[in-house]
């Protein structure tokens, strides 16, 4: 037996079409590899089918039309979608690096430090993703607006100012909280890698006489380069193609990017082109599919990462002496600034019966009548059912289907494997909007009655963050060594078995947290789900929208807090179920 | 005496007669109602309003309805979508004029004259989309306990004192329908040549622009912006939660109507219409003024100091070409 043939998925090479494909055909991993495939070209093509069609029609959705180039010129013909494209440009670079440095920071203190409280510090990462973004937009802008916001009021307060020294409307503004926001997501793809990681090379190099930071600079940052740059790609694509950061801070500061405008032009006027909207959407896509090719670029090499080894090993720790104190501060300030300063707000906000900057009048009319309106609605009950069957469905559902995609991507040699990923991320670059309308031209017409039920919710749910889940997974994949593959092979295990007892367990903390990213994302998620739920199947993320909508600030804030309670509950039951903390 | 008597009597009968088919008319609906299930409506009708109207609709007819709330123009958007394809799965739309009039060109309304629409002024009554049942009156709106009353703008061309710089905001009329109307309507109340200069010289002010009146009205309530143009209802809807609010007085004001009206595609016909009769009645028009809400019966004012002495001046429609006109003119202007 030689090493091509050890290689799950390998193919031989053979003269003719017929025996190629019937060898193709007697391989287990090959079927999964065409499943897998049939499954996610019809999730991500479909919709997207629809999408490019709109953008090359002239006639509102679900309606035949004829073909015209009309929607792209005037969608980039127009001399002030240039000066967009670069506002988006430094509002996506910005935020995702801001996220990306934070992540990083937090993630090497509580794994790789013996930090005071790094445990704590460790599931706290994890919250901000839990609030919706736009619950945390609205509480940086009552911290930082320049005429009354909490932070600016207390420092002119403290300081005899003239004004506040903040504007959270500006392009500044906008990059910390949108960096804010993403800040967890880096976080677990981040940390999940660096948990994964052999600290023999790390303990090689301090042997050899290397300082603990010229080991961090030298060889732990270069082995953390997939998952830094995973985490950099995904955040950046979701900058660009957020809204609810952009609504609240942009527009008001008549800051202008890409979601804005297709807001401004397409999606928000009157009446909807969505023709428009698509031709917008497709600048966006390539933009996202420029920076998933730089990714792959940067993470060719895959064997040069491959830490995870069949050696029992536990990740380095760093001694930090006296500066593990400076370290936990560093940490807490963030956390302050993740996590405390918008709950804070958050709780105002519930508490009060309306928003205002408080004064000491203001603690004799505490209320909890938000969170009473809250529990006696049951609309909220509703909500809350419908969204939790689809967090837990639509998040194992999707690790399921990336679990094995980043297999097939990243540890078989099949021909075509590249596509898979390409699937994947067609529909996630879109913004999600414009991907909830492309799946309601889709199935509004399809045989199966799936147009105005959940199901189709939970199809975009499944086509839009297999991402997520599969970034999570394969910054884990890419770490693990085949020698335990072939090792299972050559011990008689088949494909299925070897993925099943070898794989699974080892991809378990890259499992785990993408599924936990998903469950959290699930549970609030809003662009795809205004668009497609009906009555009897409304989530709350919608609901929380529409709270916002109808001036009920106070309930919002009270069932975003509700909601970030129960995450944290599914989380800690989910980390003590995955053992991921005695990796 | 006797004659009176008989007079009453025959009075009686003859309006007893005349009740009967209505209410035989209503508990048949009301039983064909209760076959066909929910009825589904989509709107924009703030939620927290709705549900007091559906809480008392079960109450009295045990019968009940799904509601999915958006804003005008995706209530629209969906609307149509769903006919287009051949799959309406609503019965009722509830929404401003404006977009109810471009679905009505589209023919997706059935006509249904509501027993209950009668108790309508005839010039609140479309022939097409039935009653107007409330209109919603745009105004200025500000913050008590950052503008003392006194010192307060007391009309439109007030706010473009430089004392007031930095301090209003309003919806982005470049994408926000009811603000790109109320602009283009301003010469309604100011006349034309006054209008045009009004419009730019507002624009020269910067006021702060966000996506529609409640977050205006919001801002406002919190302090961060201390005025703005919004609806006035929100001076009680808030002013009630304790916020200091108050609106400026300046008699004509300017407003949409809206309607309910049910789809000619109907999958819960009679439901539908059970729904309509009993929201359009005198009941649920009450219980909507009492939350703050400018209906269309004579008499019936919401509990906003001075409501009956607004003077109500209609926008003016815009179509589709219209609209996009208008909102590239005011790209040129509020957003240069």
């Amino acid at each position: 037996m030689n090493g091509k043939e050890l290689t799950l998925g390998h193919t031989i090479p053979a003269s003719s079409a017929f025996y190629r494909v019937r060898h193709f055909l007697s391989t287990p991993v090959n079927w999964v590899f065409l499943g897998v495939a049939g499954i996610l070209a019809f999730l991500s093509l479909y919709p997207t089918t629809f999408l490019i069609y709109g953008s090359f029609t002239d006639s509102p959705l679900g309606v035949p039309g004829q073909f015209t180039f009309q929607n792209y010129v005037r969608a980039y013909s127009d001399p002030s979608a240039y000066p967009l494209v670069l506002n988006s440009f430094i509002f996506g670079i910005g935020s995702a690096g801001l996220s990306v440095v934070l992540a990083s920071a937090l993630a090497w203190i509580t794994i790789r430090t013996n930090a005071p409280y790094r445990r704590l510090f460790e599931l706290t990462a994890i919250v901000p993703n839990i609030l919706p973004p736009i619950l945390i937009s609205i509480s940086w802008v009552m911290l930082l607006n320049p005429n009354n916001g909490l932070i600016n009021v207390t420092l002119v307060k403290l300081f005899g100012l003239e004004k506040g020294p903040f504007n959270i409307y500006s392009i500044p503004g906008l990059i910390f909280v949108e960096g804010l926001i993403l800040t967890p997501l880096a976080f677990l793809i981040i940390s999940a890698a660096l948990k994964g990681m052999d600290p023999s090379l790390e303990e090689s190099a301090k042997t050899l006489g290397s300082s603990e930071f010229g080991v961090a600079r030298r060889i732990t940052f270069p082995l953390m380069r997939p998952a830094i740059l995973a985490a950099a790609t995904l955040n950046f694509v979701r900058a660009i193609e957020s809204f609810d950061t952009p609504a609240i801070i942009a527009l008001p500061a008549r800051i202008e990017v890409f979601t804005t405008k297709i807001w401004r032009e397409a999606l928000g006027s009157f009446p909807t082109n969505h023709n428009l909207a698509a031709a917008y959407g497709i600048g966006i896509l390539l933009i996202a599919l420029l920076f998933v090719y730089l990714y792959r670029r940067f993470t060719s090499q895959v064997e040069s990462f491959s830490t995870v080894t069949g050696k029992a090993f536990k990740p380095h720790q760093i001694d930090l002496g006296p500066w593990k104190y400076l370290a936990s501060t560093s940490a807490l300030i963030l956390l302050i600034m993740m996590v405390l300063l918008p709950i804070m707000v958050l709780m105002l906000i519930s508490f009060l019966p309306y928003y205002h900057v408080p004064t000491w009048e203001t603690w004799q009319n505490v209320t909890v009548k938000h969170f009473k309106t809250v529990f006696e609605n049951e609309r909220v009950y509703k909500a809350f059912g419908n969204s939790l069957f689809l967090a837990l469905g639509g998040a194992t559902v999707c690790m399921l289907l990336a679990a094995l995609t980043s297999y097939l991507t990243v540890r078989t040699k099949i021909a075509g494997r590249g596509f898979l990923e390409g699937l994947v991320f067609i529909p996630w670059a879109f913004p999600g909007t414009a991907l909830a309308l492309g799946l309601l031209w889709a199935y509004v017409n399809f045989p199966i009655p799936i147009y105005a039920t959940i199901w189709i919710i939970m199809i975009a749910y499944v086509t839009r963050f297999i991402p997520y889940g599969l970034r999570a997974v394969s910054s884990t994949i890419i770490q693990i060594h085949k020698e335990l593959e072939e090792a299972s092979v050559v011990c008689g295990a088949g494909f299925f078995a070897t993925f099943r007892r070898v794989l699974i367990p080892l991809m378990r903390p890259g499992v785990i947290a993408g599924w936990i990213i998903l469950v959290t994302i699930f549970m609030r998620e809003f662009s795809a789900s205004i668009f497609l739920y009906s009555p009897g199947s409304e989530p709350l993320g919608p609901l929380i929208y529409f709270f916002y909508l109808d001036g009920w600030y106070g309930p919002m804030a009270a069932l975003g807090l509700i909601i970030s309670i129960i995450c944290i509950i599914l989380i800690a039951i989910a980390q003590r179920f995955s053992r991921w903390e005695s990796k | 005496m006797l004659r009176k008597a008989y007079l009453f009597a025959a009075f009686f009968a003859l309006a007893l007669l005349s009740a009967v088919p209505a209410n035989s008319q209503s508990a048949k609906m009301i039983e064909a109602a209760k076959k066909e299930g929910k009825a589904v409506i989509y709107g924009s009708l703030e939620s927290g309003t709705f549900d007091t109207i559906v809480k008392a609709y079960r109450k009295k007819t045990g019968l009940d309805v799904d509601y999915w709330r958006a804003s005008a123009t995706k209530v629209m958007d969906r609307a149509l979508s769903e006919y287009r394809a051949g799959k309406p799965l609503f019965d009722i739309i509830l929404t401003n004029d404006n977009p109810m009039q471009i679905m009505q060109k589209e023919g997706i309304f059935a006509k249904y004259e509501s027993p209950t629409a009668k108790d309508y002024p005839q010039d609140a009554i479309d022939p097409n989309l039935g009653a107007r049942y409330r209109n919603v009156i745009i105004g200025v709106v500000y913050n008590k306990s950052v503008i003392k009353p006194a010192d307060a703008p007391k009309s439109l061309e007030d706010l473009l004192k430089p004392q007031y710089r930095g301090k209003l905001v309003m919806p982005d009329p470049t994408q926000h329908t009811t603000t790109t109307q109320w602009v283009a309507s301003l010469w309604k109340v100011m006349g034309q040549e006054k209008a045009d200069k009004y419009i730019r010289d507002l624009a020269a002010t910067k006021p702060i622009l966000v996506e529609s009146l409640l977050p205006a009205a919001k801002r406002v309530t919190t302090g961060e912006t201390p005025i703005a143009i919004t609806y006035v209802k929100y001076a009680y809807v808030y002013g009630r939660e304790g916020a200091p609010l108050d609106y400026v007085r300046l008699g004509k004001m300017m407003g949409d109507g809206h309607y309910l009206t049910l789809s000619n595609k109907a999958p819960h016909a009679s439901a539908g219409k059970a729904f309509i009769d009993y929201f359009l009645a005198q009941e649920s028009m009450k219980l909507l003024a009492q939350e703050g809400e400018f209906v269309n019966l004579k008499g019936v004012y919401p509990p906003l100091p001075d409501a009956d002495k607004i003077q109500f001046v209609e926008m003016v429609d815009l179509d589709k070409k219209g609209f996009a006109a208008k909102k590239k003119e005011y790209q040129a202007i509020f957003l240069k």
